[in-house]
Protein backbone atom coordinates (compact mmCIF):
# COMPACT_ATOMS: atom_id res chain seq x y z
CA UNK A 1 0.00 0.00 0.00
CA UNK A 2 2.87 2.08 0.55
CA UNK A 3 4.05 2.01 -2.97
CA UNK A 4 2.06 4.72 -4.79
CA UNK A 5 2.63 6.92 -2.42
CA UNK A 6 6.24 6.63 -2.58
CA UNK A 7 6.17 6.95 -5.91
CA UNK A 8 3.76 9.49 -5.69
CA UNK A 9 6.48 11.77 -3.63
CA UNK A 10 9.10 10.76 -5.91
CA UNK A 11 7.15 12.36 -8.92
CA UNK A 12 6.45 15.47 -6.96
CA UNK A 13 10.37 15.88 -6.33
CA UNK A 14 11.54 14.83 -9.71
CA UNK A 15 9.14 17.50 -11.36
CA UNK A 16 9.93 20.05 -8.75
CA UNK A 17 13.50 19.49 -9.71
CA UNK A 18 13.05 19.40 -13.23
CA UNK A 19 11.28 22.69 -13.07
CA UNK A 20 14.18 24.32 -11.36
CA UNK A 21 16.68 23.08 -14.29
CA UNK A 22 14.48 24.48 -17.14
CA UNK A 23 15.76 28.06 -19.02
CA UNK A 24 13.50 30.56 -19.61
CA UNK A 25 12.55 31.86 -22.82
CA UNK A 26 14.50 34.03 -25.64
CA UNK A 27 12.65 37.14 -23.99
CA UNK A 28 14.79 39.62 -25.76
CA UNK A 29 16.11 37.57 -28.99
CA UNK A 30 14.78 39.60 -31.44
CA UNK A 31 12.39 37.78 -33.96
CA UNK A 32 13.23 37.16 -37.46
CA UNK A 33 10.12 39.64 -38.65
CA UNK A 34 11.56 42.41 -36.09
CA UNK A 35 13.12 43.97 -39.42
CA UNK A 36 9.80 43.65 -41.32
CA UNK A 37 8.35 45.39 -37.94
CA UNK A 38 10.19 48.02 -38.16
CA UNK A 39 9.32 49.05 -41.86
CA UNK A 40 5.88 49.04 -40.51
CA UNK A 41 6.21 50.63 -37.61
CA UNK A 42 8.82 53.65 -38.96
CA UNK A 43 8.25 56.58 -40.84
CA UNK A 44 11.10 59.00 -41.99
CA UNK A 45 10.13 63.18 -41.99
CA UNK A 46 12.21 64.99 -44.19
CA UNK A 47 13.49 68.28 -43.11
CA UNK A 48 11.49 68.41 -40.22
CA UNK A 49 12.41 69.91 -36.92
CA UNK A 50 12.52 67.07 -34.10
CA UNK A 51 10.01 69.55 -31.81
CA UNK A 52 7.67 70.19 -34.65
CA UNK A 53 6.59 66.33 -35.53
CA UNK A 54 6.34 65.77 -31.52
CA UNK A 55 3.48 68.34 -31.20
CA UNK A 56 2.37 67.20 -34.45
CA UNK A 57 2.08 63.52 -32.82
CA UNK A 58 0.54 64.69 -29.46
CA UNK A 59 -1.83 66.66 -31.57
CA UNK A 60 -2.89 63.63 -33.39
CA UNK A 61 -2.64 61.60 -30.80
CA UNK A 62 -5.20 64.04 -28.84
CA UNK A 63 -7.30 64.00 -32.56
CA UNK A 64 -7.80 60.39 -31.98
CA UNK A 65 -8.88 60.29 -28.09
CA UNK A 66 -5.91 59.29 -26.58
CA UNK A 67 -4.76 60.78 -23.24
CA UNK A 68 -0.59 61.18 -23.05
CA UNK A 69 0.45 59.31 -20.24
CA UNK A 70 4.48 59.88 -20.58
CA UNK A 71 6.31 62.41 -22.39
CA UNK A 72 9.97 63.14 -22.37
CA UNK A 73 11.07 65.91 -24.93
CA UNK A 74 14.87 65.42 -25.07
CA UNK A 75 14.46 61.50 -26.00
CA UNK A 76 11.36 62.15 -27.98
CA UNK A 77 9.33 59.75 -26.71
CA UNK A 78 5.40 60.26 -25.98
CA UNK A 79 3.28 57.21 -24.46
CA UNK A 80 -0.25 57.09 -25.12
CA UNK A 81 -2.96 54.95 -24.22
CA UNK A 82 -6.81 54.69 -24.39
CA UNK A 83 -9.57 52.41 -23.30
CA UNK A 84 -12.41 51.91 -26.11
CA UNK A 85 -15.10 49.17 -27.04
CA UNK A 86 -13.85 45.64 -28.48
CA UNK A 87 -17.15 44.65 -29.13
CA UNK A 88 -17.16 42.14 -32.34
CA UNK A 89 -20.59 41.96 -33.72
CA UNK A 90 -19.73 38.74 -35.07
CA UNK A 91 -18.42 37.06 -32.02
CA UNK A 92 -21.28 38.55 -29.79
CA UNK A 93 -23.57 37.41 -32.44
CA UNK A 94 -21.88 33.38 -32.40
CA UNK A 95 -21.85 32.98 -28.71
CA UNK A 96 -25.31 34.15 -28.10
CA UNK A 97 -26.41 31.59 -30.17
CA UNK A 98 -24.38 29.00 -28.47
CA UNK A 99 -25.88 30.65 -25.22
CA UNK A 100 -29.33 30.05 -26.91
CA UNK A 101 -29.09 26.36 -28.73
CA UNK A 102 -27.49 25.29 -25.23
CA UNK A 103 -30.82 26.94 -22.99
CA UNK A 104 -32.73 25.16 -25.70
CA UNK A 105 -31.16 21.78 -24.92
CA UNK A 106 -31.06 22.20 -21.62
CA UNK A 107 -34.59 23.12 -21.27
CA UNK A 108 -36.90 24.00 -18.22
CA UNK A 109 -33.51 22.32 -16.34
CA UNK A 110 -31.22 24.38 -15.81
CA UNK A 111 -30.43 27.39 -18.40
CA UNK A 112 -26.61 27.60 -17.91
CA UNK A 113 -25.43 29.56 -21.19
CA UNK A 114 -22.64 31.10 -20.08
CA UNK A 115 -20.70 32.20 -23.37
CA UNK A 116 -21.90 35.70 -23.19
CA UNK A 117 -19.36 36.35 -20.41
CA UNK A 118 -16.58 35.20 -22.90
CA UNK A 119 -17.86 38.35 -25.25
CA UNK A 120 -15.28 41.19 -26.04
CA UNK A 121 -16.05 43.92 -23.98
CA UNK A 122 -13.45 46.76 -23.45
CA UNK A 123 -9.58 47.34 -24.64
CA UNK A 124 -6.95 49.29 -23.41
CA UNK A 125 -4.78 50.34 -26.26
CA UNK A 126 -1.44 51.43 -25.41
CA UNK A 127 1.12 53.14 -27.96
CA UNK A 128 4.74 54.41 -28.18
CA UNK A 129 6.17 57.38 -30.19
CA UNK A 130 9.79 57.91 -30.63
CA UNK A 131 11.49 60.27 -32.96
CA UNK A 132 15.01 59.80 -33.73
CA UNK A 133 16.50 63.07 -35.36
CA UNK A 134 19.62 62.70 -37.93
CA UNK A 135 22.49 64.96 -38.68
CA UNK A 136 20.50 65.55 -42.14
CA UNK A 137 18.27 67.51 -40.44
CA UNK A 138 15.33 64.05 -40.64
CA UNK A 139 13.20 62.49 -38.13
CA UNK A 140 12.56 58.81 -38.18
CA UNK A 141 9.62 58.21 -36.00
CA UNK A 142 8.55 54.91 -34.80
CA UNK A 143 5.32 53.66 -33.30
CA UNK A 144 4.37 50.66 -31.42
CA UNK A 145 1.30 49.57 -30.20
CA UNK A 146 -0.21 47.34 -27.53
CA UNK A 147 -3.37 46.25 -26.44
CA UNK A 148 -5.46 44.26 -23.91
CA UNK A 149 -9.07 43.14 -23.99
CA UNK A 150 -10.89 42.45 -21.74
CA UNK A 151 -14.32 40.16 -21.90
CA UNK A 152 -17.79 41.19 -20.56
CA UNK A 153 -16.53 39.46 -16.99
CA UNK A 154 -13.73 41.35 -16.99
CA UNK A 155 -10.81 38.69 -17.42
CA UNK A 156 -8.13 39.66 -19.89
CA UNK A 157 -9.06 37.75 -22.99
CA UNK A 158 -5.87 39.14 -25.14
CA UNK A 159 -3.03 41.07 -24.78
CA UNK A 160 -0.97 41.65 -27.74
CA UNK A 161 1.56 44.14 -30.05
CA UNK A 162 -0.74 44.74 -33.26
CA UNK A 163 0.81 43.80 -35.78
CA UNK A 164 -1.85 44.87 -38.67
CA UNK A 165 0.13 46.90 -41.27
CA UNK A 166 -3.25 49.10 -41.77
CA UNK A 167 -3.06 50.44 -38.75
CA UNK A 168 0.43 51.64 -38.53
CA UNK A 169 -0.03 52.67 -42.44
CA UNK A 170 -3.42 54.51 -41.26
CA UNK A 171 -1.55 56.53 -38.59
CA UNK A 172 0.94 57.55 -40.39
CA UNK A 173 -1.02 58.87 -43.04
CA UNK A 174 -2.90 60.69 -40.25
CA UNK A 175 1.09 61.81 -38.30
CA UNK A 176 2.02 63.18 -42.06
CA UNK A 177 -0.83 65.50 -42.08
CA UNK A 178 -0.78 66.60 -38.49
CA UNK A 179 3.31 67.64 -39.40
CA UNK A 180 2.20 69.32 -42.15
CA UNK A 181 -0.48 71.19 -40.16
CA UNK A 182 1.89 72.04 -37.61
CA UNK A 183 4.50 73.94 -40.40
CA UNK A 184 1.98 75.80 -41.43
CA UNK A 185 0.67 76.70 -38.33
CA UNK A 186 -2.77 75.22 -38.49
CA UNK B 1 -5.25 15.67 16.93
CA UNK B 2 -6.92 19.10 18.02
CA UNK B 3 -2.98 19.89 18.97
CA UNK B 4 -1.95 19.07 15.78
CA UNK B 5 -4.37 21.33 14.19
CA UNK B 6 -3.56 24.20 16.57
CA UNK B 7 -0.44 24.12 16.02
CA UNK B 8 0.07 23.83 11.92
CA UNK B 9 -2.74 27.01 11.93
CA UNK B 10 -0.37 29.18 12.97
CA UNK B 11 2.79 27.77 11.41
CA UNK B 12 1.32 28.30 8.13
CA UNK B 13 0.16 31.43 8.86
CA UNK B 14 3.53 32.33 9.94
CA UNK B 15 5.24 30.89 6.59
CA UNK B 16 3.05 32.68 4.64
CA UNK B 17 3.74 36.08 5.87
CA UNK B 18 7.46 35.32 5.76
CA UNK B 19 7.50 34.54 2.03
CA UNK B 20 5.30 37.07 1.06
CA UNK B 21 7.70 39.82 3.07
CA UNK B 22 10.74 37.82 1.44
CA UNK B 23 9.71 39.41 -1.61
CA UNK B 24 9.77 42.80 -1.09
CA UNK B 25 13.48 42.48 -0.55
CA UNK B 26 15.38 40.05 -2.83
CA UNK B 27 17.32 37.78 -1.34
CA UNK B 28 20.07 37.20 -3.91
CA UNK B 29 23.73 38.40 -3.92
CA UNK B 30 23.96 42.31 -4.77
CA UNK B 31 27.21 42.12 -6.52
CA UNK B 32 26.16 39.11 -8.83
CA UNK B 33 23.07 40.54 -9.67
CA UNK B 34 24.40 44.26 -10.83
CA UNK B 35 26.96 42.24 -13.04
CA UNK B 36 24.59 40.04 -14.58
CA UNK B 37 22.50 43.57 -15.49
CA UNK B 38 25.49 45.22 -16.20
CA UNK B 39 27.44 46.58 -19.31
CA UNK B 40 29.60 49.69 -19.79
CA UNK B 41 30.05 51.28 -23.19
CA UNK B 42 32.56 53.33 -24.20
CA UNK B 43 32.27 56.50 -25.76
CA UNK B 44 29.04 57.43 -26.72
CA UNK B 45 27.16 60.13 -24.61
CA UNK B 46 24.16 59.38 -22.25
CA UNK B 47 21.51 60.88 -24.92
CA UNK B 48 22.68 59.06 -27.68
CA UNK B 49 23.05 55.86 -25.23
CA UNK B 50 19.40 56.49 -23.85
CA UNK B 51 18.15 56.94 -27.23
CA UNK B 52 19.59 53.44 -28.51
CA UNK B 53 18.17 51.71 -25.55
CA UNK B 54 14.82 53.51 -26.77
CA UNK B 55 15.49 51.98 -30.34
CA UNK B 56 16.14 48.66 -28.49
CA UNK B 57 13.14 47.99 -26.91
CA UNK B 58 10.80 49.53 -29.67
CA UNK B 59 13.04 46.08 -31.67
CA UNK B 60 11.72 44.01 -29.17
CA UNK B 61 8.44 45.26 -29.47
CA UNK B 62 8.29 47.11 -25.87
CA UNK B 63 5.85 49.90 -25.18
CA UNK B 64 7.35 52.39 -23.39
CA UNK B 65 5.41 53.55 -19.87
CA UNK B 66 8.22 55.70 -18.61
CA UNK B 67 11.33 57.91 -20.13
CA UNK B 68 13.17 60.10 -18.05
CA UNK B 69 16.36 62.15 -19.20
CA UNK B 70 17.77 63.23 -16.31
CA UNK B 71 17.62 60.16 -14.06
CA UNK B 72 18.51 58.63 -17.51
CA UNK B 73 15.41 55.61 -16.72
CA UNK B 74 13.71 54.00 -19.21
CA UNK B 75 10.65 51.71 -17.91
CA UNK B 76 9.12 49.51 -21.01
CA UNK B 77 6.18 46.80 -20.87
CA UNK B 78 5.61 44.13 -23.62
CA UNK B 79 2.34 42.00 -23.62
CA UNK B 80 2.18 39.05 -24.90
CA UNK B 81 0.80 35.83 -23.45
CA UNK B 82 2.88 37.37 -20.17
CA UNK B 83 4.10 40.66 -19.22
CA UNK B 84 7.59 41.32 -19.89
CA UNK B 85 8.59 44.48 -18.18
CA UNK B 86 11.84 46.35 -17.94
CA UNK B 87 13.82 48.90 -16.32
CA UNK B 88 16.77 50.42 -18.37
CA UNK B 89 19.27 53.20 -15.99
CA UNK B 90 22.11 54.70 -17.90
CA UNK B 91 24.75 56.06 -15.66
CA UNK B 92 28.14 57.16 -16.10
CA UNK B 93 30.97 55.28 -14.98
CA UNK B 94 33.74 57.44 -15.48
CA UNK B 95 34.42 60.38 -17.96
CA UNK B 96 34.75 58.11 -20.87
CA UNK B 97 32.30 55.46 -20.36
CA UNK B 98 28.38 54.62 -19.33
CA UNK B 99 26.90 51.54 -17.19
CA UNK B 100 23.92 50.33 -18.90
CA UNK B 101 21.99 48.51 -16.28
CA UNK B 102 18.35 46.18 -17.16
CA UNK B 103 16.50 44.69 -14.67
CA UNK B 104 13.43 42.60 -15.86
CA UNK B 105 10.75 40.39 -14.80
CA UNK B 106 7.88 38.92 -16.14
CA UNK B 107 4.52 38.70 -15.01
CA UNK B 108 5.60 38.04 -10.80
CA UNK B 109 8.90 36.49 -11.27
CA UNK B 110 12.39 38.27 -11.79
CA UNK B 111 14.46 37.30 -14.25
CA UNK B 112 17.50 36.36 -13.20
CA UNK B 113 19.06 33.87 -15.93
CA UNK B 114 22.07 35.46 -17.41
CA UNK B 115 21.86 34.57 -21.13
CA UNK B 116 18.78 36.32 -21.23
CA UNK B 117 20.58 39.76 -20.17
CA UNK B 118 23.51 38.77 -22.38
CA UNK B 119 20.73 38.84 -25.50
CA UNK B 120 19.18 42.27 -24.12
CA UNK B 121 22.73 43.75 -24.59
CA UNK B 122 23.56 42.25 -28.23
CA UNK B 123 20.48 43.60 -29.53
CA UNK B 124 21.68 47.17 -27.10
CA UNK B 125 25.10 46.45 -29.00
CA UNK B 126 23.77 46.58 -32.60
CA UNK B 127 21.20 49.75 -32.01
CA UNK B 128 24.37 51.67 -30.38
CA UNK B 129 26.39 50.40 -33.76
CA UNK B 130 23.81 52.09 -35.52
CA UNK B 131 23.82 55.39 -33.72
CA UNK B 132 27.29 55.89 -33.58
CA UNK B 133 27.20 55.26 -37.43
CA UNK B 134 23.89 57.34 -37.82
CA UNK B 135 21.93 54.65 -39.13
CA UNK B 136 18.34 54.89 -38.87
Amino acid sequence: MRKPGLLLALLAVSSVLSSCGSTQPDYFSPSQSSVVARKMQARVYFSVEESDVMSAAAALLQDMGYSIDEVEARLGVISASKRANATNRLQAFGTLTLDSMKCALTFLMACSGNYYGEIDDVQDIRLTLVSMPNDSGDVAVRITIQRTIYDKRGRVSEQSTITDADVYESMFAKLSKAVFLEEQGI
Amino acid sequence: MKHYLLISVPMLALSACASQNSAITASDSQVHVRQMQTRVYDSLDKRDTLRSVLATLQDLGFVIDTADYEMATITATRLQEYQLRVTVTVRDRNSNQLAVRANARVDDQTIDDPRTYQDFFTVLDKAIFLTRHNVD
